[in-house]
């Protein structure tokens, strides 16, 4: 089997746009040694997913990466199973593989990164991280369980833990000496909820030929093709993403989480102000208003609901922590902190085997602040979450989309 | 069926058309549509089966405005926290499951069920486990529920074939009913990898002693198999240690070690050597 494999990278390298450049990559577990590097730094990879975000997801591992594996379900007769195909499982029982970047819908993201995981690769996944809440601790758990490096395709958080003010902001939440935290971060619009909302009616297409189907659905359920469900318009629809608030939510989010300190927690009371929502497409919605339990708020003002172009969150004002909400003695000890840690980047991590910034656990946490938003939006009620247990307080139909079920053969 | 009401027509007319997109993104009323959902159920019964009656297949017919209704009602009756009206929207919709409707439209009644169903529509979500078509949605809807879905579920397996026994498996393992256990380590030795796999799985979540040897014998495969039901001792382990029952995990970890030596499995071998530690260390506590 070994043998097979060796053959098919060789057919590969031969065959490929790359064989001028061609040279045997040995694989990085073979090598051994501190972090498992090959001498040349070169890592064999595999891009899952090559819709429009694949290639600069690819690029973003900023590794010296070998591109040996592509794999879209949409490469019915297409693929070969030695460059290309259309499961990803093929792709990863493959020993010459050791970095994966995903850049499928999100519905997939979860279930392929521990899987990846699981066959000892290291992952770069496109945002979202997951579709629903109960997919993040999964795919945490499947980073320390085998100890890969995982890191989500956002990367403000690094520009972030640079900038002095954001450093300072930082220190003073990580310290825990503000014990009734005033600070409102609110993000009004930029959250592309028109953009990426679903059609209500979709009238059910043939399948295309190249396209499985099947595959394609996965985890969720087995609904009538429809091209809208596909190649990028698949963020208006619940069952593969979660809107524009879950598609740009991250981006926006993931960097405020570090500078607020909020990479271990989520907050504990959720309310949305939203017209009833559809059970299929992504619709509008106003805000959303989360508070953690040092009183810290978070705010997703869409401004594109109830007016498009207008505000719609007038509760609160926006408010930085600053120095001053401290007495002096607590100011003195803040002085006093030493600066975190710089963040590891994804291609320092696999080099080196240090966690990487937007790790799992903290990617966890900043998709879960949208999946706790898009979750009081749908049910249209007030949301109080448990940080600890990640689940819904008093509410067992809202908790119900904290874990959704999925597909067999699908599980996490 | 029931006829449909004039009054629910009207209702049902004053939620929002789809814009020239075919979405909900214009003139989207909040107070308009939460108005017209109370008054639909204010209409109980009847109502119910009116919107349901108004139901079509995707692609035969328009039916935007009904079918956004009745998810709407579902998280009404949720959000409202009357627990008898919840209870007879929920039995409204379950007694609609035996009636002449098509699959499709029972597939989307039952997804209502996963949203506002309780204990108290159970047995009909569990009488669907043998129907190819919808026993997909019944068995999400079940686990969702939870309450009394095991039994369903074990009850169903014994004459369930193709994807409902494979839906099946699974949601035992999501449920962690114990009193499967003989029966899904049986199922280890299927001829279907798909089923082999969802057995293994599940036997790791319920998290029993006896699946062990099972499981490990089961981690002797090859390619995908081989990584998939490593995981699965790996994830009884983890659970057996949490249960303090140290010696199943001890020998998992044990085994673990001594077979990943291949160096492509170094990282099996790690993270078994890291958890026969922890399992030692607490051992000695």
């Amino acid at each position: 089997m070994q043998k097979n494999k060796q053959v098919t990278r060789r057919e590969f390298l031969k065959g490929s746009l790359s064989a001028a450049t061609a040279f045997t990559i040995v694989p990085r577990h073979v090598l051994g040694g501190p972090g498992q590097t090959p001498p040349s730094e070169t890592f064999g990879a595999a891009l899952i997913g090559c819709g429009g975000r694949g290639n600069g997801t690819f690029k973003a591992m900023g590794l010296e990466a070998k591109k040996l594996a592509i794999c879209d379900v949409k490469f019915v007769g297409k693929a070969d199973n030695k460059t290309i195909y259309t499961d990803f499982r093929r792709v990863l029982e493959r020993k010459d593989i050791d970095v994966v970047a995903i850049a499928t819908p999100p519905h997939w993201h979860a279930l392929i990164s521990i899987a990846a995981m699981e066959a000892g690769k290291d992952v770069l996944c496109e945002k979202p991280m997951t579709r629903f809440i109960a997919e993040g601790r999964a795919v945490a758990d499947a980073e320390k369980r085998y100890k890969r490096i995982f890191q989500v395709g956002t990367f403000r958080r690094f520009d972030k833990s640079k900038n002095p003010r954001d450093i300072l902001n930082h220190k003073i939440m990580k310290s825990g000496l503000l014990k009734n935290c005033k600070a409102v971060h609110i993000k009004r619009g930029g959250l592309k909820v028109k953009q990426w909302s679903g059609i209500v009616n979709p009238t059910p297409q043939p399948i295309p030929k190249s396209l499985d189907w099947d595959m394609y659905c996965g985890p969720s359920p087995l609904k009538p093709y429809h091209p809208h469900r596909t190649g990028g318009t698949h963020r208006g629809y619940w069952d593969y993403e979660g809107g524009g608030l879950s598609d740009m939510g991250q981006h926006h989010f993931d960097p405020v989480q570090w500078t607020f300190a909020k990479d271990d927690t989520s907050p504990v009371e959720i309310e949305a102000y939203a017209p009833p929502a559809h059970p299929e497409a992504c619709g509008m919605w106003g805000w959303v208003e989360m508070k953690y339990a040092d009183g810290l708020t978070f705010v997703f003002d869409s401004s594109e609901w109830p007016t498009q172009g207008e505000p719609s969150y007038d509760r609160k004002e926006s408010r930085e922590v600053s120095l001053s909400d401290l007495s002096e003695d607590d100011q003195k000890k803040i002085a006093a902190m030493p600066d975190p840690e710089p963040l590891i980047t994804f291609a320092e991590a696999v080099k080196t085997r240090k966690r990487a910034g937007g790790n799992a656990d903290a990617a966890n946490r900043s998709a879960t602040l949208l999946h706790l938003a898009n979750i009081a939006i749908r049910t249209g009620r007030k949301i109080h979450y448990d940080p600890v247990k990640e689940e819904i307080i008093g509410d067992d139909r809202a908790n119900r989309l904290v874990n959704l079920p999925m597909r067999a053969p699908w599980h996490l | 069926m029931a006829k449909t009401s004039f009054a629910l027509n009207e209702l049902v007319s004053k939620l929002p058309d789809p814009d020239e997109r075919g979405m909900y993104c214009t003139d989207i009323d909040k107070t308009k549509i939460e108005k017209a959902i109370a008054r639909i159920n204010k209409g109980g019964h009847d109502s119910i089966i009116g919107l349901v009656n108004m139901l079509v297949e995707p692609g035969k017919g328009d039916d935007v405005k009904p079918r956004y209704a009745l998810h709407c009602l579902a998280v009404y009756v949720c959000k409202h926290k009357s627990r008898k009206n919840r209870k007879a929207f929920a039995n409204s919709l379950a007694m609609q499951l035996a009636d002449d409707y098509s699959k499709a439209v029972k597939s989307y009644l039952i997804r209502q069920l996963q949203v506002a169903g309780g204990r108290e529509v159970v047995p009909t979500l569990g009488k669907l486990l043998h129907d190819e078509e919808l026993c997909e949605p019944a068995a999400q809807a079940l686990v969702a529920i939870g309450s009394g879905t095991a039994t369903q579920l074990r009850n169903a397996l014994p004459e369930a074939g193709g994807k409902c026994r494979l839906t099946i498996i699974q949601n035992l393992g999501v449920v962690r009913d114990r009193k499967s256990v003989g029966t899904l380590n049986r199922a280890l030795g299927d001829g279907d990898r798909e089923t082999r796999l969802a057995a293994a799985w599940a036997l790791a979540n319920i998290g029993d002693p006896r699946s062990v040897e099972a499981l490990l014998k089961a981690a002797d495969s090859q390619g995908w198999e081989r990584i998939q039901a490593t995981k699965a001792c790996l994830l009884l382990a983890e659970k057996l240690l949490a249960a303090d029952k140290k010696k199943g995990a001890l020998r998992i970890y044990a085994h673990l070690r001594k077979t990943r030596s291949n160096p492509d499995e170094r990282y099996v071998r790690e993270a078994a050597e890291k958890g026969l530690a922890k399992a030692e260390k607490t051992q000695m506590d």
